[in-house]
């Protein structure tokens, strides 16, 4: 048992570990070989073809699907923070007729999976002329239960007096929320925004649905188009575009993997 | 109470209130709750997008219930859900007892590497798969001829397509579960395990008797959430095989998906997905039920 507990677990945890990331690592080294080298089995480099980044950024349309999904993604989680937080700081704080009916309702659009609205999502998406466009990709990511959940608890927890003092400096209601409650909720809006972010970023679904002109793509539908679109493109080319697209979530990964569990955390709360 | 009675105070709270909820009430009335009602009223029409509508009552449901391609991809949901989400659970929750039994400097390291995964998209993920499990170079394929087993055609096969996907969406969905489980572990209080070794119980009978049972709400939680997802696998399968070979991995929103958005069928994509809808209600409740009538 002792033995078990010093060396066989540890070991195991690593092995399995190593299993987790080795997709990962296999996808970045041979993103760097050759056309005719990208199976090479060969578990150790093989090669640095940088040319196949150069290739992927400049032949794919690439850049621009990056810079609609960082458009996207940034639009969607900024709106919804600022909305997100209005509500679930009104359902904290606030009494007034109706409160409890509005939560459950709310919470209610969590039962409704997104594929199964698919159809008259597009059809109402395109009765307001927001078919292929920005407006299309964004208003309707934004909408989403589970941040107003998130936010009424945090603001359940908030203390009141800084409110109350707010009040007597003459601050409306709606005064003290945007200047006291709304700065003092980073704790909250970081890994929220981490998620909604990543969340937005990962999205395929529903931009191949609302978009149709090229220049309106997400690097999700660029990626799945040069992996499958009809036309040969090199798997050295698509590993190196799959790396180039990888490389924000990463970042944001390394640089917020703290923030980033206690969003998961946060989303496990019954 | 009249509504003299009311103070201003009150008044004013009312007010802020509703102008506080009425963006995400009216975005979620027009994106979620609207779709649904809509969804159920364009089902009664014979609708091919680019003709007018025309009612047909439910022609189209007494459609789908002969619609043989329909059933195999209620089939090939149920089977994808009936593999994943019992598979999630069980890796996910024994990846957080591992990291929980793990002690020292290894327990950081460790957790990266098993939610690293987390931050691949599905799509990557779905390319990486199709690269690793190439039938003619990939790397699986390679590893297994070490073990004495002959290629494999993985995504080319009616057997074994459905399997290879579920491994993807597994591999980068574990991390995330696993944090969720890890962090319930820890809320278990310490006594509870010190008084079952006085008893003499640890190991299993600890896990058996006291970390399962007080998991009980965050495993309901897991089963719940990845069972509705389950239904809507739909990235990998699109860009890994389509819904090949031969329909076996044609889930139900794949099927809707290309009823709606490539033959044009609205109406009758709506009322596919409407059933879609009552089959993952149904599922949900009897889910719940079962969970609760087991505490």
């Amino acid at each position: 048992m002792k033995l078990n507990n010093r060396i066989l677990l540890p070991s195991i945890a690593v092995l399995l570990g190593l299993v987790m990331i080795f997709p990962i690592y296999l996808l970045v080294i041979s993103s760097l070989r050759s056309e005719t080298n990208v199976f090479d089995f060969n578990l150790l480099p093989t090669g640095f073809e940088f040319s196949n980044f150069t290739e992927a950024w400049i032949g794919s349309g690439l850049p621009r699907s990056i810079a609609n999904s960082f458009i996207v993604s940034a639009t969607v989680t900024a709106v919804a923070m600022i909305f997100h937080a209005m509500s679930g700081y009104a359902l904290a704080r606030f009494r007034f007729p109706g409160k409890a009916i509005m939560f459950a309702w709310m919470l209610s659009t969590l039962m409704v999976p997104f594929a199964v609205i698919m159809i008259p999502l597009y059809l109402i998406t395109k009765n307001l002329g927001l078919a292929n466009s920005y407006a299309g990709l964004i208003i309707p990511s934004i909408f989403n239960a589970y941040g107003i959940f998130l936010f009424r608890q945090f603001y359940m927890d908030f203390p009141k007096e800084l409110e109350e003092a707010g009040y007597m400096e003459g601050l409306s209601l709606s005064g003290a929320f945007f200047r006291l409650a709304l700065p003092l909720s980073v704790p909250i809006m970081v890994p929220l925004t981490i998620g909604f972010f990543l969340t937005n970023w990962n999205a395929y679904m529903w931009p191949l649905i609302i978009t149709q002109d090229e220049k309106l793509w997400v690097v999700q539908q660029r990626l799945a188009h040069l992996v499958g679109g009809g036309y040969f493109t090199p798997w050295n080319v698509v590993l190196a575009a799959a790396v180039i697209v990888a490389v924000p979530t990463f970042i944001l990964f390394f640089v917020a993997q703290k923030y980033l569990v206690e969003g998961i955390k946060m989303s496990g709360i019954k | 109470m009249t509504p003299k009675r009311i103070s201003d105070r009150t008044r004013n709270e009312w007010v802020t209130a509703y102008a506080f909820l009425l963006p995400n009430t009216l975005g979620l009335l027009t994106f979620v709750f609207i779709p649904i009602v809509y969804a159920f009223y364009v089902s009664l029409h014979d609708w091919n997008a680019l003709s007018p509508k025309v009612f047909s009552g439910f022609a189209n449901y007494k459609e789908l219930l002969r619609d043989q391609l329909w059933w195999n991809s209620v089939l090939k949901t149920l089977l994808f859900t009936v593999i994943y989400v019992p598979s999630l659970y069980v890796l996910s929750l024994g990846s957080a007892l591992l990291l929980n039994a793990l002690k020292g400097r290894l327990v950081g390291p460790v957790r990266t590497m098993f939610l690293m995964p987390f931050a691949i998209t599905s799509i990557i993920s779905a390319i990486i798969g199709m690269y690793m499990l190439d039938p003619r170079n990939g790397v699986i394929n390679h590893l297994l001829g070490f073990a004495g087993i002959g290629p494999q055609q993985f995504l080319g096969s009616t057997s074994q397509a459905m399997l290879s996907i579920i491994g993807v969406i597994l591999w980068i969905n574990i991390g995330y579960n696993m944090i969720i489980f890890l962090s319930a572990i820890k809320e278990i209080p310490r006594d509870y395990y010190e008084a079952a070794q006085i008893d003499g119980a640890t190991g299993w009978k600890a896990f058996r008797w006291i970390t399962f049972p007080l998991l009980a709400e965050t495993s309901t939680f897991i089963l719940i959430v990845t069972m509705i997802g389950s239904f809507q696998a739909f990235d990998q399968i699109v860009v890994m095989t389509k819904g090949g070979p031969a329909n076996a991995t044609e889930v139900s929103v794949l099927y809707i998906f290309k009823q709606g958005f490539e033959l044009l069928n609205m109406g009758y994509a709506s009322a596919l997905a409407f059933v879609l809808f009552l089959i993952i209600f149904c599922l949900s409740i009897i889910q719940l039920k079962l969970l609760s009538l087991r505490k």
